[in-house]
Order: structure tokens, then sequence, then C-alpha cells
């Protein structure tokens, strides 16, 4: 199976690295219009580096397209993957509004393409482990849930995500994860009440959600501009226990260097490594749902829904109402 | 106004209202060993709860408030069910005799209007027990906000979960309300002291989630949007089960323009793991917040200062939790008027 990646920034890295170590995949091509991006992580990954996506495309006729660009971009480059039969794998947002991603959605269809969106945190074992011990009733019916992401803001590095009509903001980027992430455990969205403030390098979020078929009330927190290390968290409360984790306690390795610290300069940087790579696992998911045709664990279906509730959480804040997410036709009522 | 503020004494003569609220003991014991401090006795309604504190803490018992409060006291420490602050504080301060009262201050916004404007007809001080003001991290958070080490104030997150307690408090008539009565208060005072900003906007979801037989909801998350822009959410959930190594918490995270404090209350404590208890156990050893509530009150009325929470913030932090009530009935937000 023949995979290329298009655009080489952070998330395209990733992609390609975790294609190049993939045995039954072969890595033929990345692209980004940086052509100093393109060449750096061809020759990590160990594969052709193109400037042109019709180039590589034509070139490499690959069976699947990794979509690494940025957000506004996505639409562009699904359909037009789609239209030459590639399968797609897009990263998270699937796009800035529901109905680019309906249309995203129906293009692959159409095309006879599949397309999966980068809905990650479903696949790190943190997760996928407090959602298992839920599920299984070890704390009972779950009542009130916290889920925190909080880190520094990409738009101090990255120029895209500090346009907030480009990234959608804290809501839409990074906060979508756990909209993602609650809507896999819960259920449909029935109501979002949200606050939001902004400033200089700032865009802090608090949301929270209540669901359709589920009682339970669920606070997320989202934060660009946090100025500690990149920090996640869950906490489940049921009615005959709790389940939660905090990455900032779990973390199962420390190095701190004398000289480091003497020069007051490289701040530790706590990590917890694994054998599993979240990512990896998650495309080789995707991949293995090509060769299979089953329907994977999160949908481009899911990824419409949780762009349908980061809009409806923005608009929440700048309204400052709670506001109601409709059924979809042909729902049962 | 009559003011009878100006004291000076050596001694204040105290005398406590009502055991039901279990702070009585704690407050009780943070004036007990106090020189300053004289316990004329106590009055509680309810005849056996009487005889325990007399047998526990050897305290002289009245037979009716009115016996209390023709006593030669100071002041009095009203912890009575949520349903009797007012008609006792009003009883207190007719007699002419300072109160503190335990939280929420009241049940209504005119109720609680009615305890202040009483007290201030009678010349006493009436003071909200808001003991987390005196953690002493909560003490330097807001030394530190005023310093302005993290710039202006953007948002602040808080918790104050707990566990089912149980009694009077699930019973609507004496408590008014569940989890969002009971802890939405300590953090939104702890709030409008950080923030110094009226909150404007309340929006609440609240249900009955963890205990499903109770009459009064036990889960809740509470939105608050202040004058000056802050956006703030409180979760007052007794979502503490009963495995959980501890009672509850009370934690602020506070965003701030140039940074952030993060406030973990009892986090200062000892972490047991021992079989009998078959289920791990955190015992806080920090500093007592309660010692310092009672000494800030006895300081106040005995040099004749004011005291430094007042019944208007008790108002103000109910007001939020009744709205916050208000609104998970309605699903709309409640705009609160003028306070």
């Amino acid at each position: 199976m023949k995979v290329v990646v298009l655009g080489c920034g952070s998330m395209g890295s990733v992609h390609a690295n975790a294609y190049s170590r993939m045995p039954d995949v072969t890595l033929a091509g990345v692209c980004d219009t940086n052509a100093s991006l393109a060449q750096r992580l061809a020759l990590q990954a160990g594969t052709e580096h193109y400037e042109s996506f019709e180039h590589m495309m034509d070139t490499v006729q690959p069976d699947v397209i990794s979509v690494a660009l940025p957000t506004p971009y996505h639409k562009e480059y699904v359909l037009k993957a789609a239209e030459r039969g590639c399968h797609v794998i897009c990263e998270k947002p699937i796009a800035p509004t529901a109905e680019d991603a309906e249309e995203m959605i129906q293009a692959c269809r159409k095309h006879g393409v599949r397309l999966f969106i980068g809905h990650v945190v479903r696949f790190f074992p943190e997760y996928s482990d407090a959602a298992k011990r839920a599920r299984s009733g070890a704390i009972g019916n779950v009542g009130v849930v916290h889920a925190k992401r909080i880190g520094s803001h990409p738009g101090d590095v990255i120029p895209w995500y500090a346009d907030r009509a480009a990234s959608g903001g804290v809501i839409m980027d990074l906060m979508i994860h756990d909209i993602d992430y609650m809507r896999g455990l819960f259920g449909d969205v029935k109501s979002v009440y949200a606050l939001n403030r902004t400033g200089p390098s700032i865009d802090y979020a608090l949301v929270t959600l209540r669901f359709r078929d589920h009682p339970a009330i669920v606070h997320l927190e989202g934060h660009w501009g946090y100025p500690g290390p990149f920090t996640t968290a869950v906490e489940m409360a049921g009615s005959s226990g709790v389940v939660r984790f905090d990455s900032s306690l779990s973390r199962s390795l420390h190095v701190q260097q004398s000289a480091a610290a003497a020069a007051l300069k490289a701040v530790e940087v706590p990590r917890s490594p694994s054998y599993r790579n979240p990512y990896e696992v998650e495309l080789s998911h995707f991949i293995a749902c090509i060769r299979s045709g089953e329907e994977a664990a999160v949908t481009a279906e899911d990824a419409k829904k949780a762009v349908e509730i980061a809009i409806a959480a923005k608009k929440s804040a700048s309204i400052g109402q709670p506001v109601l997410l409709e059924r979809e036709h042909g729902e049962e009522q | 106004m009559k003011m009878k503020m100006k004291m000076n004494k050596e001694q204040v003569t105290v005398g406590l209202i009502s055991f039901a609220h279990g702070h009585a003991y704690s407050y009780a014991k943070a004036i007990s060993g106090r020189s300053d401090v004289v316990i004329a006795g106590f009055w509680d309604d309810h005849a056996e709860r009487s005889r325990g504190v007399e047998e526990q803490l050897g305290m002289r018992g009245f037979d009716s408030l009115q016996a209390l409060l023709a006593e030669d006291i100071d002041a009095v420490i009203v912890c009575s069910e949520n349903a009797k602050h007012a008609s006792f504080t009003r009883a207190a301060a007719a007699a002419g005799k300072h109160v503190l009262c335990e939280k929420p201050l009241g049940l209504s916004i005119s109720e609680m209007e009615g305890m202040i404007r009483v007290c201030e007809d009678n010349g006493v001080q009436l003071m909200t027990a808001f003991p987390c003001r005196y953690i002493p991290a909560v003490e330097e958070a807001k030394k530190a906000i005023d310093r302005g080490d993290i710039g202006e104030i953007l948002a602040i997150r808080g918790t104050n979960r707990g566990t089912m307690p149980g009694g009077w408090f699930v019973d609507p008539a004496l408590s008014g309300g569940g989890a969002v009565l009971d802890h939405t208060v300590h953090v939104m005072d702890l709030m409008n002291w950080f923030v110094q900003s009226e909150v404007k906007d309340v929006y609440a979801e609240a249900g009955t989630l963890f205990h499903p037989e109770l009459e009064v909801e036990d889960a809740g998350m509470v939105h608050v949007r202040f004058a000056n822009g802050v956006v703030a959410s409180l979760d007052p959930s007794w979502s503490r089960p009963r495995s959980f190594p501890t009672w509850g918490d009370v934690t602020m995270e506070i965003i701030g323009t140039d940074g952030i404090i993060s406030i973990d209350a009892f986090n200062q404590k000892s972490e047991v793991y021992a079989d009998p208890a078959t289920k791990a156990q955190w015992f806080y050893w920090g500093d007592d917040m309660d010692a310092g509530l009672l000494d800030a009150f006895i300081t106040a009325i005995r040099s004749g200062a004011a005291v430094p929470i007042t019944g208007t913030d008790g108002l103000k932090s109910a007001a939020v939790a009744l709205a916050a009530l208000e609104s998970a009935r309605k699903g709309t937000p409640i705009r609160l008027e003028g306070n």
C-alpha cells in the first residue's frame, strides 16, 4: 500500500515517521510548498519529496494520502484526492464548518474512497483506559466529568494558529479532541454552554456539555497560552467511584541535568515514554480499516459532529446563552 | 444607625445557636482555648443534639433562645439549618448581639437583605462564615493577585467537590437546596474577593446524578460572568464517593494575562494506606482555617473594627447559588440585578 503525506509541519512529520515504520506500508512521498521542510522530512523518513501536490499524485499514484495541512486547506485537498480515487486520512478538525465537512464526506463517498479524521485522543492509552473503566460500570453511573487540555500557544511558533479565523481558536483546534472523546463516551450532545477569553497569546475556554441520552454534566477546559508544560487530564465521577488521570502526575521519567539546571535555560520536560505511539496506533487502525472495509473507531461523521459542537460552543461564548444542537434529519425523535 | 461597635474589650462573651451544622463543633473548638473569649453557652432546638453537645463539650445548654439571648453576651454564632439562619440572626440582632452566621447566609435575596438591615438597625455586626479566606494558600494567592503577579484576571476555574452530607442538608425544607447551594458559596466568595467586580450573569447545569433517591440536586456546574469581563466556572457537586481518599476539595485555577495561579487548598496532606480502612486516606495537616475565621471575628468584635467578611459578602455569594438553581430549572442564564 502506497501512502503519501501532504504538509510537512509537525503533524505531517508525525504521519510520515509513523508510516515509515509500518512494515506493510510504503511511504512513497511527502509534499510541502516549503521545499526545505519537504526535503528535510523526506530525508528523515526515507522517501521522496515534492513541492507540488499534482506532481506527487501523478508520479506516485498513491493508495492513501495523509492531509496534514492547516485546517482551511483540508477541504480543497481532500476533494482533489478523492477525485483521484485516493483514500484520505486528514488531520483534525475535519473542516472549519459542518457544511465543508459534509461536502468532504459526500465527495469521498461519491468517489468510493474512505475518509478518516485524526482524532488521535481516542487512541491514547490513558484515554482509552479511562473510557474502558467508565464503560465497564466500575464507577457506577457517570455524573460529572472534567477534562483539561492546556499548553503553550501554537500561534507563538506557527503563525496560522494565531489567526483565529484560520485555526478556529482553542475550542476548534485543541478542545475538539475532548469534545470528540466525550461524544464517543456519552453520545450526541444536546446543549453547549461556553466561556472564552482571548488576548495576546492567550485563548482560554471553559465549555459545558449535556447529552441527549446520558445525564452526565461534562466540563472541558482548553488553554492556549498556559505557561507550564503541556498537560491533559480527565476525571469522571460516578455514583460509586471516580476514575481519573492527570498527565502532570503520571509522568514515568524525569531526567534532570545538572549542567542544564545551572545554565537556567533548559527546563526539564517530564516525559512518559511508551512503546505504543498513539499516532501510529491510530494510523495503523485507519490503514487496517481501508484493507478490511470495516468502520473505524472514529469516523468522519464523528469528526463533523465534533465540529458542530465546537461551533456551537464558540457561538455560546459570544452570545452568552446556551446553544441547543438540533437533531439530524431522519434521526429518531 | 446605633453603633455598638466600639468595644475594645478584654474579653468577648459568645453564645452558640444550634449545632445542626457540624462546623459548630469546629468553631466552638476554635474559640474554647482563647483567653479573650468566654463561651456563655449554647441553645439548640434539637433536644437530643443538645444533650450530646452538653456531654461532649461540657458546655452550658440554655432551655430557650430567649434565655441565651437574655445573657450578657456580645456575640452569637449561628450554625443552624440554612432555613433558620434568618430568624435566629434577627432574634440575636434584636437582642443587640453581633452575629457570625454559617453559610449560605439565607435562602432568598429579600431574606438576606432583611438580615443585613436588622443588624444595621440594631448596631451589631453580621459576618458570614467563609473560612476558606483563611487558608494560607488562598491568602497568598490574594496577595499575588493584588500585587499584579499574573496581570489582569481573565478567567477562573474552581471546584468545591464534596461528599453527600445527608441529614438536613438533603431536606429541601431545611436546606433550601442541595450541592449547588451548599458548595457554590465558598469558592464563589473567593472569586468575588479575587475579582473585585460584580457577577452579572449566572448559568448553571444541575441534576441528581449520584444519589437518585435525593430530593435535592447533588451535581452541578455553575458559570458566572463578571461586569469586568472575567468569566468563571465552579463545580459544587457532591461527587466524592465513599471510596475516595478524602471528603472533597477546594481548587482554583486563576488565569491571568501574565500567568496562572493554581490553588489546591487541602493538598497539604498525609497519604495513608492502612489495611483496616481498606481504602487510601488523605489527612490534611495544613493550618486550621476555622481558627483563622474565628480569630478574625473575635478580633473585630473585641476591637470594634468592621468584620472582614460581611453580610453583604454572604448575600453576594448566595445570590449566585440561588441564581444557579433558578438557571438550572429554566435552562437560561439569570441576570443578577444590582447586588
